[in-house]
C-alpha cells in the first residue's frame, strides 16, 4: 500500500515536471524578453553567444535590428533577470559603439562569434559527383585498357600459332602422304577412307596441334605434336622470353613387339637429359648414369643415357645423325628410344593406382583389379626438335623448310632402329635379366598394396562386427565377442614357437 | 619403294597424347571465384577486376577438351561481381597503398 502511494507520488511529480517543460517550450516564443537582458556578444561570453545564437538562430535579421534599437535606447542600463535559461548576460557599455553603425552587418557579429567556435568540417564532395564524372574513374580506365590489351594479344597470339601450325603441316604433307596410308585421324569418324581429306593439324588447344599418321612398314603409328609457346597468353609469352622456351616439334612413334629390339637409350641436350633422367620411369630404372657425348664428335652439349652399349653405339655411330647434327647443331632436343616406356614418374603412379583401385564399389572387384594389374609399357621412339628461327630469318619462313628435313631424319631413324638386332645372345640375356628384375620389383609393390588392402578390409570387417554387437543389447553376445577378441589379441602377441614333439620313452 | 601398308593402320586414341601437367587454367578459375566472392562479400572493387583478369587468363590457357561451362561460369561470376560492387558504391576505385 505504502509502496503504491510512493509510486503514485513519484509519477505525479514526473508528470508535473514534464508539463512544465512542455509549457515552457510551447510558450517560449511568447516570452517577453526584457530589453535590458539582451545579449551583447563579446568574445569572453562564449557560452552566452552559443546560446544566443541558438535562440536567435531562426530569425537573425529581426533580432539584430531589435538589438540595435534596444542598445541605442538602453544605454547605461544594466539589469539581470533570472531566467530559466542561463542565457542572459549584462550589457557591456564599452561595446555600444559597435552598434552605433547601422550598417553593421549581422554576419560580422556572427563571424566574430563563430571564430571562437570550433572549426566546422566541410565534407569533401566525391570526385565523381563534381565536374566531369567520367574523369574520376582513372583506375577503372587503366583496368579496362589492360583487359583490352590482353584480349588483343590473345587474338594475335592465337592467329600466329594457327598460322605456324598450317605452315608446318604443309611443309610435311607430301612426305607424309608418300610414307603413310593414313594421315590425320581424330578417332571419331567411322571410316578412315573419306572423301574429305584432312587439310590441317588437329587443334587440341591454342598452343598444341597434333597429327596422327599410321599404316607404314616397321611401325604401328606416328603422332606428330606441335607444342607451341603460349602466345595467346601475355604472361606466358613473357615467361617464355625470360626462360628462353621455344616451339617444339615432337614425333612419337609406336613400334610393334616384333619391330624393335629390347633396349633403352636416350641422347639429349644436357638440360633435358637431367630432367628426363629424373622424371622418366624407364630411364631412371634402366640407365644408371649420364655420359657426355663429346667423344662422338657431336656439336653442342649432348649427353647419352644407355642401357646396352651396343645398341647405343648403333644409334650414335650413324653417319646420317652426325650429318644432321652438323647441319642443325641445336635442332635435336632429345632422342628417346625405349621398349619399357611408361611416361613420367608421377603420371605412371597415378595410372597404377587407378588401375589397382578403381571405384567400382565392392572389395572383390578391387581385388580383381589388383590381380590383373600389369605395367603398361610401350615400345617407342620419341624425337623432339626445337623450332627456332635460323640464319636470321623469321620463324614463319624457317618453318616452311625445316619440318621437311626433320621428318626425313625421323623416317631414317625409324628404319635404323627397326633394323637393329642384338649381335650376341649375352646382350639379349642381359636385357632380359634387367627387365625381369624390374618386373619383380613391380610385382612386390603390387603384392604389398594387396596386403595393405586386405588388412584394411579385415579391420573394417572387425569394426562393423563390433558395432553390430554393441548395438544389439544382448549382454551374453557382447561378452562372447569380447572373449573372442581377447583370445585373438593374445594369439597375435605370442611369438610363434615351433612345436616340439616329445617322444615318450 | 612404297612403305605404306593399309593393313597396319591403327586408329587414333586420345590417351596417346603426351600428358603435360598444366594446372594453370584450374588455378585461374579458382582464383577468379575466390576474388569474386571477396569483392561481393567485402565490397572491394579491385578484387572484382582481378577476378575478371583471372577468368580471362584461365580462358586463354584452357584446352579445347575442357568444359566451356566452367570458363563461362567463371566469367559470369566475375562480371557480376564488378557490376554489383559498383552498384553498391559508385565511387571510383582507390588502390589501398596509393592514397
Amino acid at each position: 500500500m505504502r509502496l503504491a502511494i510512493c509510486l503514485v507520488i513519484v509519477f505525479l511529480c514526473f508528470i508535473c515536471s514534464a508539463a512544465k517543460k512542455v509549457k515552457d517550450e510551447d510558450f517560449s516564443e511568447f516570452d517577453d524578453f526584457d530589453q535590458d537582458e539582451f545579449v551583447v556578444e563579446t568574445p569572453s561570453t562564449t557560452s552566452a553567444t552559443l546560446s544566443s545564437s541558438k535562440t536567435q538562430g531562426s530569425k537573425p535579421d529581426v533580432v539584430e535590428t531589435e538589438k540595435v534599437i534596444q542598445a541605442d535606447s538602453n544605454k547605461g542600463k544594466q539589469k539581470e533577470k533570472e531566467d530559466d535559461e542561463e542565457e542572459v548576460s549584462v550589457i557591456d557599455e564599452d561595446d555600444d559603439s559597435m552598434f552605433d553603425d547601422e550598417e553593421f552587418e549581422a554576419s560580422d557579429s556572427f563571424a566574430s562569434a563563430t571564430s571562437a567556435t570550433p572549426d566546422l568540417k566541410i565534407a569533401e564532395v566525391p570526385a565523381n559527383l563534381t565536374g566531369n564524372r567520367w574523369e574520376a574513374y582513372q583506375c577503372e580506365a587503366v583496368m579496362i585498357i589492360a583487359l583490352l590489351a590482353y584480349l588483343i594479344n590473345f587474338l594475335i597470339g592465337r592467329a600466329k600459332n594457327a598460322r605456324l601450325a598450317t605452315t608446318v603441316y604443309h611443309a610435311q604433307r607430301d612426305l607424309l602422304d608418300r610414307n603413310f596410308a593414313l594421315v590425320g585421324d581424330d578417332g571419331q569418324t567411322r571410316n578412315t577412307e573419306t572423301d574429305d581429306q584432312v587439310n590441317q593439324m588437329q587443334k587440341e588447344s591454342d598452343h598444341l596441334y597434333i597429327l596422327w599418321c599410321s599404316g607404314r612398314v616397321a611401325i604401328e603409328s606416328m603422332l606428330i605434336e606441335l607444342r607451341l609457346v603460349k602466345r595467346q597468353c601475355a604472361f606466358n609469352s613473357l615467361a617464355a622470353i625470360i626462360k628462353s622456351i621455344n616451339d617444339t616439334l615432337v614425333y612419337t612413334i609406336d613400334f610393334n613387339k616384333d619391330d624393335m629390339e629390347t633396349f633403352v637409350f636416350c641422347l639429349a641436350k644436357k638440360r633435358s637429359a637431367v630432367k628426363l633422367h629424373r622424371d622418366m620411369v624407364d630411364l631412371s630404372q634402366f640407365c644408371a648414369e649420364r655420359k657426355s657425348a663429346d667423344k662422338k664428335g657431336f656439336p653442342g652439349n649432348y649427353q647419352v643415357l644407355s642401357e646396352i652399349g651396343e645398341a647405343s653405339s648403333h644409334i650414335t655411330n650413324d653417319q646420317k645423325l652426325a650429318e644432321f647434327l652438323t647441319k642443325y647443331p641445336d635442332a635435336i632436343e632429345y632422342i628417346h628410344i625405349s621398349d619399357q616406356y611408361s611416361g613420367m614418374k608421377i603420371q605412371s603412379d597415378q595410372q597404377t593406382s587407378s588401375n589397382a583401385a578403381t571405384n567400382t564399389g565392392t572389395a572383390a572387384q578391387q581385388q580383381d583389379a589388383l590381380n590383373t594389374s600389369e605395367r603398361s609399357v610401350r615400345r617407342v621412339l620419341i624425337v623432339a626438335f626445337n623450332l627456332t628461327p635460323q640464319d636470321g630469318r623469321s620463324l614463319q619462313i624457317t618453318s616452311e623448310s625445316l619440318p621437311g628435313d626433320y621428318l626425313r631424319f625421323v623416317l631414317q631413324l625409324i628404319d635404323r632402329v627397326a633394323a637393329f638386332r642384338f649381335g650376341s645372345k649375352e646382350l639379349k640375356n642381359k636385357a632380359t635379366k634387367n627387365r625381369q628384375r624390374i618386373e619383380e620389383q613391380f610385382l612386390k609393390s603390387v603384392n604389398l598394396q594387396r596386403q595393405e588392402q586386405a588388412q584394411l578390409r579385415r579391420e573394417e570387417k572387425r569394426r562393423a562386427e563390433k558395432e553390430k554387437v554393441m548395438q544389439s543389447d544382448d549382454a551374453e553376445l557382447q561378452r562372447k565377442w569380447e572373449e573372442k577378441e581377447h583370445k585373438r589379441e593374445m594369439k597375435r602377441r605370442q611369438p610363434k614357437m615351433k612345436q616340439m614333439k616329445v617322444k615318450s620313452m | 619403294m612404297d612403305n605404306r601398308r593399309q593393313a597396319r593402320i591403327h586408329r587414333f586414341r586420345p590417351a596417346l597424347i603426351t600428358q603435360i601437367d598444366d594446372a594453370l587454367p584450374d588455378y585461374m578459375n579458382l582464383m577468379g571465384m575466390i576474388f569474386s566472392m571477396c569483392s561481393l562479400m567485402l565490397k572491394i572493387k579491385w578484387c572484382a577486376w582481378i577476378a575478371i583478369f583471372a577468368a580471362l587468363v584461365g580462358f586463354a590457357n584452357s584446352r579445347t577438351t575442357d568444359d566451356a561451362k566452367q570458363v563461362l561460369s567463371s566469367f559470369m561470376l566475375s562480371i557480376s561481381a564488378v557490376v554489383v560492387t559498383y552498384m553498391q558504391n559508385p565511387a571510383p576505385m582507390t588502390i589501398p597503398f596509393m592514397q
